[in-house]
Formats: C-alpha cells, structure tokens, sequence
C-alpha cells in the first residue's frame, strides 16, 4: 500500500476520528482552565512571567480560535466528511439488503428456536411489523419481517448533523455582524457602519416588591440613514427584536448621570455619562471628570468598600475620579446635594437613570447551527431507539416452523426478549 | 406552608433512601432473597415523596425547581432515582439499586447542606426554555449516574468469584456491558437535548448560542467523552472492561461539570 493511501485510510478511519475526539476534549478543557482573554501582566501576576510566556506562546489565551485548536477541528470536520461519503454507498446496499427476503432469509440469526407452530404470534409478542411471505431458494415456505431499517442510518445522520453545526458556527463566526449600543431614552447611537441610527424611546425596568429585577425592557427606533425608513420595536431579556435583517438583544444595563460644568458660576458644558465614562473639561482638556460608579443605594461600612444594598434609589451616591495630565488628581464619593469643585470649576452630577445596553447581531448562518443541532439529535435517537430488528421463520415441516431473529446492538438482551416470547 | 411541607417531605425522602441504602446493604451481606423487594419499595416510597417535594417547592417559589445549587441537587438526585428504577424494573435488576442509593443519598446529602433559600429569578432565567433545558441535563445526569453504577458492578463482577447468589442477582458481564451501553445513550441523547436547548435559550437571552463559558465547554468534553466511548465500543476488544473504565471516567466529567465547574471555574452559568 503507498504512503498516500495509508495516509487517506488513516485519515477516513475510526482511530483518527477517536485520536482527534480525545484530543479536541483535551484541547478544551485546557482552553476553560486558563481564564482566556488576558494580557501578559494578568497571567505574569496569576502565574509567573514563564508561565505567562508560555500561555501567550501556544496561543492559550485565546485557546478557541488558536490555529491548533481550529487545526484540530478542521481535521474533525475532513475525518467526518469522509466517513459518510466512503459509509455511503455501503449503507445504501445495506438498507436495501435489511429488506430483502434473500438478504434476511440468508442472514445468521443471533438466535433461532425450532419446533414452533404458531410463529406468527412470536412476530407478534415480540411485536414486529406484519410479516411479509415468502419463499426459501429451496422452496419452502417463510416469512420475515424487519423493524426500524432506518435505524442504520443513524450515526450517518449524526455525523451530518455535526458537519453542518460546525460549518454553521464557523461561518457565523467569520461573517456576522455584531455592535453594541448604550445610551438612556433620547440618545440617538449610530449601529456601527450599517448607516442606522438607534434612537432609544424608553427604558423600563419592572421591580418586585422586593425590589428585585423582573425584567428590563428597552423600547427604540432605529432609522436608516440611505432610505430614511424607520421602524420602533421593544427588546426584553429573553425576548430579543428583529429589525432590518439583525437580531436586538437586551444585553445589559447600567447607572447614567447629567455632569454639569461650571466655570466661575457660568455655565460651560453639560453631558448624559454612564458609568465608565469619561468628559473632559471643555476648556481645559487635560482636565478629565471620570464617572466611575453609581451606587443607587449607598452602604458605607468601616474597612469595606462601598456597596450599594439594593438597585432602588434609596440612597444614592457618585463614584467620581479626576484626572489631570493623565495623573490622578482625586478621587471620591458625592451625595446628590454635593458639588465637586476643582479650581474655578465645579461639577454636578444630576438625574440618575438606568441606562440600556442593546447588543444587535445579524449571522444568517445562525440556523444552519441549530439544524445541525437538530439532526445530531435525530441521528442519536434513530441510533439508539430505532434499532434494526429482523425476524424470520421457515417451515421445516407442515405446521413446525424454525424462527431465527437478529438485532443489531440488542445482543443479549435481544436473545433473552426472543426466548422469552418463544416460551 | 409550601415550603414548610417541601423541607417535612425532603427530610422524609432522606430517611426513606437511606433506609433503602441501608437495606440493600444488608441484602448484599445477608443475601436473602426478599430483602431487596423491601428495599426498592422503600426507594420508590423515597421517589413518590421526593416528587411530592419538588412539586411543592415548585408551587411555593412559583416557578420550576431548577435554579439554584439546592434545587439542581434535589434534582439531580431525583433524576438519578428515577432511572436507577426505571432500569431496576426493566432489567429486573434489583442490585442496581444498592449501588445507585448511596450516591442518591450521597446527592441529596449535598443537597441538604445547600441554602434552600427561595430567590426570585433574574431576567435572563425568567425562560420556558429553562424547563427544557435543566429537566433534560436531570435525565442527563442521571443516566451517565446509572452507567457510572452499572460500570462499578461490571469491573466488582469481574474481581468477584461467581456463585448462585451472585448469579441469580448481578446479569452476565456482557449484559452489564449491554445495560451499560443503554444508559449511556439515554443520557447522550438528552445531554445533545441539554445543550442543544442551552443554545436556543443562550442565543435569545445573551444572543450569543456558544461563548465557550467553561459550564459549556465541560459539557461539550462530557459529550465528547461519551462520543468516545461509543465509538470505542464498536472496535474490537474495548467492549467490557475497556467501555467500563470509561463510562466510569464519563461520569467524572459529568461530576466536574457540575460542582467542578461551578467551584473552581466561574463563569456566565455561576448562578447555576
């Protein structure tokens, strides 16, 4: 045999397949132990500068698109592809064979019991389709009947299912579209370069009476910028809008304010922030008012950081920074009467409002995925639960008939099911 | 009130699978014959209170018991009961039940030790898809649990010189193999089921169906694992001991992806 076409029956093999399996569960569970996504100095301080090296080296801080890992998973998808197209044929031949009387007649039975006289009510105990008569190449008298054929076909179609949930998620992977927009009602964001404009209606975040979340529902209008059309939806947790071909998903939430700048008592600046945000002072722009946290309901206690108890607006209080030349000039807690004064400027924060965050995604391939989910499901069961059964039974003498039967995968269990029903 | 009869019926589940533990021990050591139909009549007596239980906490905290460390836990476990009898009965197997009730009990230990405090729920579990999702990953569990326990009485038969008692009551080891083999595929087909739902529900309430957050990519290495297992039992020689070693190793996985997971890698599931 060449090299090539031990390489090819290697590469179609089950071996490979089993070597691949074992290395792909290994690859992930390395990739869900390294905490992914950090820079060098997180995993230096986590681990050791060596250690650190060596996550960045082999690519394990981004594990799940590492050219290994995707390596890997090409070499998955060959494996499978080969298999079904070389099962194929075979497994055409074969369903055509379950069915036919030569095929069953000619088969060895897993198990066979002689001397019976009504045959037909072991076809029924064991309750198999009616049987279908027959003759033996020597002219006898029979009779077959075979159970869930199609189960043959069940691995097959798990594979397919697998092939095509994978080239659904990396498809979708390499072309969707996904932006992220934020802002409180009023806020007009532009959705990345789709030439759309968000403009948030409202914001409502029903409470329990405990004053717990129940469920956050933005409202918007988005509008294109090329026809000028304009559509309005409502997005919930768990309940995500369609819009121009994309998906609209309430992904988040946060605390936003109105900074107010004053320069000697005269009004200089205003701006909606939300938390993390920064404004610099218009004027004088090294100057920068970072809006760190918002804390609705403020819970000081001595030697713990602050914390807020619950998410209504009891008590509520700004985590503010100020930044001068990119040096920290303070940084401090106010309460809504207080004002922040730096020189001749002073600053307010005002208004606090929830403000929403809308992830919106379009990936067309999104349901080639969930197809795939769904066959590899249909394939498991027809493997599983349609397991192919045949039954026969041939007339040795007038009125004494020998019954044989198979099972696929039932073995033993088959054989114990057959002695039972025949006794 | 509810709730109040849901703690009376799960202290009195625990006794009764622990009764039935103890019982099936007995049964193993005394080897009498009618020990183990007492035995399963105490576990199943456990199983129709331990329903009884659930369906309060379910009408008490107003939603499907699914949700928190306690609630899976009690769950696990009733999946767990629920197919070690279903096979017990349709493999008249009594034996399966003196393995299968320890880590019942084991479970429903670590249950108790659980706040059973009831929370409301946040936004994103606020879902029909949960019920799909938690219920399926239940019968999930508890069959990779039942393969775990069938593997243990496999590799136990092996070490064991044979004898009428043993016999009359532990099946061949190629039967074993071949219950075995059955458990593993109810709970392949409902973990495909568990992360298949976990997608659907993942894409409408993050609107993202995979992110690789560590409780998803331990169930994929669960699958992955079984998926192995399948396909080692077709070629030749790895039937028996071989697939027994690695349904056992399956179950570790199953393990860790639930109290490993949670423990040592949190992520966008920490809640569960």
């Amino acid at each position: 045999m060449s090299i090539l076409k031990k390489i090819w029956k290697f590469i179609s093999s089950m071996r490979f397949a089993i070597l691949l399996l074992a290395v792909l569960a290994l690859a992930c569970s390395v990739g869900s132990m390294v905490t992914q996504g950090q820079s060098f100095a997180w995993y230096a301080q986590r681990y050791s500068e060596r250690t650190a090296a060596l996550i960045l080296a082999l690519h394990l801080d981004d594990a799940f698109h590492s050219w290994w890992f995707l390596l890997i998973s090409a070499f998955l998808c060959i494996n499978l592809l080969l298999c079904n197209i070389l099962r194929l044929p075979q497994l055409i031949l074969q369903y055509k064979s379950e069915t036919s009387p030569a095929s069953v007649l000619s088969g060895k039975g897993d198990i066979s019991s002689n001397g019976i006289s009504d045959p037909e009510a072991v076809f029924r105990h064991l309750r198999m389709p009616a049987p279908t008569s027959c003759r033996t190449d020597d002219g006898r008298n029979a009779f077959f009947s075979v159970k869930n054929p199609v189960g043959i076909w069940g691995a097959w179609i798990c594979h397919l299912g697998i092939l095509l949930l994978i080239a659904g998620f990396t498809l979708g992977q390499t072309t969707q579209q996904q932006f992220t927009v934020y802002g409180v009602p009023g806020q007009t964001c532009p959705i990345g370069d789709t030439g759309l404009l968000l403009t948030f209606d409202a914001f409502d975040v029903a409470l329990r009476p405990d004053d717990t979340v129940e469920q956050y529902t933005a409202s918007f209008t988005v509008r294109s910028t090329e026809d000028g059309s304009s559509r309005s939806a409502s997005a919930s947790v768990n309940h995500p809008a369609s819009l121009y071909g994309m998906k609209f998903y309430q992904n988040s939430v946060g605390w936003a304010e109105t900074v107010t700048v004053t320069q000697d008592g005269q009004f200089l600046q205003q701006q909606i922030l939300c938390t993390g945000e920064t404004l610099p002072v218009e004027n004088k722009p090294d100057l920068i008012i970072d809006f760190t946290a918002f804390y609705p309901d403020l819970v000081m206690e001595a030697g713990s950081m602050p914390r807020t108890a619950t998410g209504s607006l009891n008590n509520p209080a700004t985590l503010y920074t100020v930044y001068y030349q990119d040096q920290i000039l303070g940084m401090n807690i106010l309460m809504p009467e207080e004002e922040l004064t730096i020189d001749e400027y002073t600053v307010t924060f005002s208004d606090p409002q929830m403000y929403s965050l809308i992830q919106i995604k379009r990936d067309v391939f999104t349901p080639l995925a969930f197809a795939g989910g769904l066959i590899i499901m249909l394939g498991l069961f027809c493997s599983f639960y349609l397991q192919t059964e045949k039954l026969w039974a041939v007339e040795v003498s007038p009125g004494c008939w020998t019954v044989s039967g198979c099972s696929r995968k039932g073995g033993v269990l088959f054989r114990e099911k057959f002695l039972r029903e025949v006794s | 009130m509810m709730l109040q009869l849901e703690n009376t019926l799960f202290i009195i589940t625990m006794l009764l699978y622990f009764a039935s533990m103890i019982l099936y021990f007995v049964f193993i050591v005394a080897k009498k014959d009618l020990i183990p139909k007492i035995a399963i009549l105490l576990q199943l007596a456990g199983f129709v209170l331990h329903t009884a239980a659930l369906i309060c906490r379910g009408i008490g905290a107003g939603r499907l018991p699914l949700t928190n460390q306690y609630e899976f836990a009690t769950s696990f476990a009733w999946g767990l009961c629920l197919v070690s009898l279903i096979f017990i009965f349709r493999f008249r197997f009594p034996v399966l039940g003196a393995f299968s009730a320890p880590i019942i009990f084991l479970i429903i230990g670590y249950a108790s030790m659980q706040s059973k405090e009831v929370r409301e729920l946040m936004p994103a579990l606020r879902s029909n898809w949960l019920g799909f999702h938690v219920s399926t990953a239940i019968i999930a569990y508890g069959s990779f649990g039942v393969s775990f326990v069938l593997s243990v009485i496999f590799l136990l038969r092996e070490k064991i010189q044979s004898g009428a008692f043993l016999d009359r009551h532990i099946p061949q080891r190629e039967k074993l193999d071949l219950i075995s083999y059955r458990s593993v595929s109810l709970g392949l087909l409902f973990l495909t089921f568990t992360i298949v739902t976990g997608a659907i529900w993942a894409e409408q309430a993050w609107g993202a169906y995979w992110s690789w957050d560590p409780k998803e990519t331990w169930s994929l290495i669960t699958w992955i694992v079984y998926a192995i297992y399948l396909h080692l039992r077709i070629r030749r020689g790895w039937q028996g001991r071989s697939a027994a070693i690695f349904a056992a190793i399956g179950f570790v996985c199953v393990m860790f992806t639930y109290i490993g997971v949670n423990t040592f890698l949190p992520g966008i599931h920490s809640y569960a």
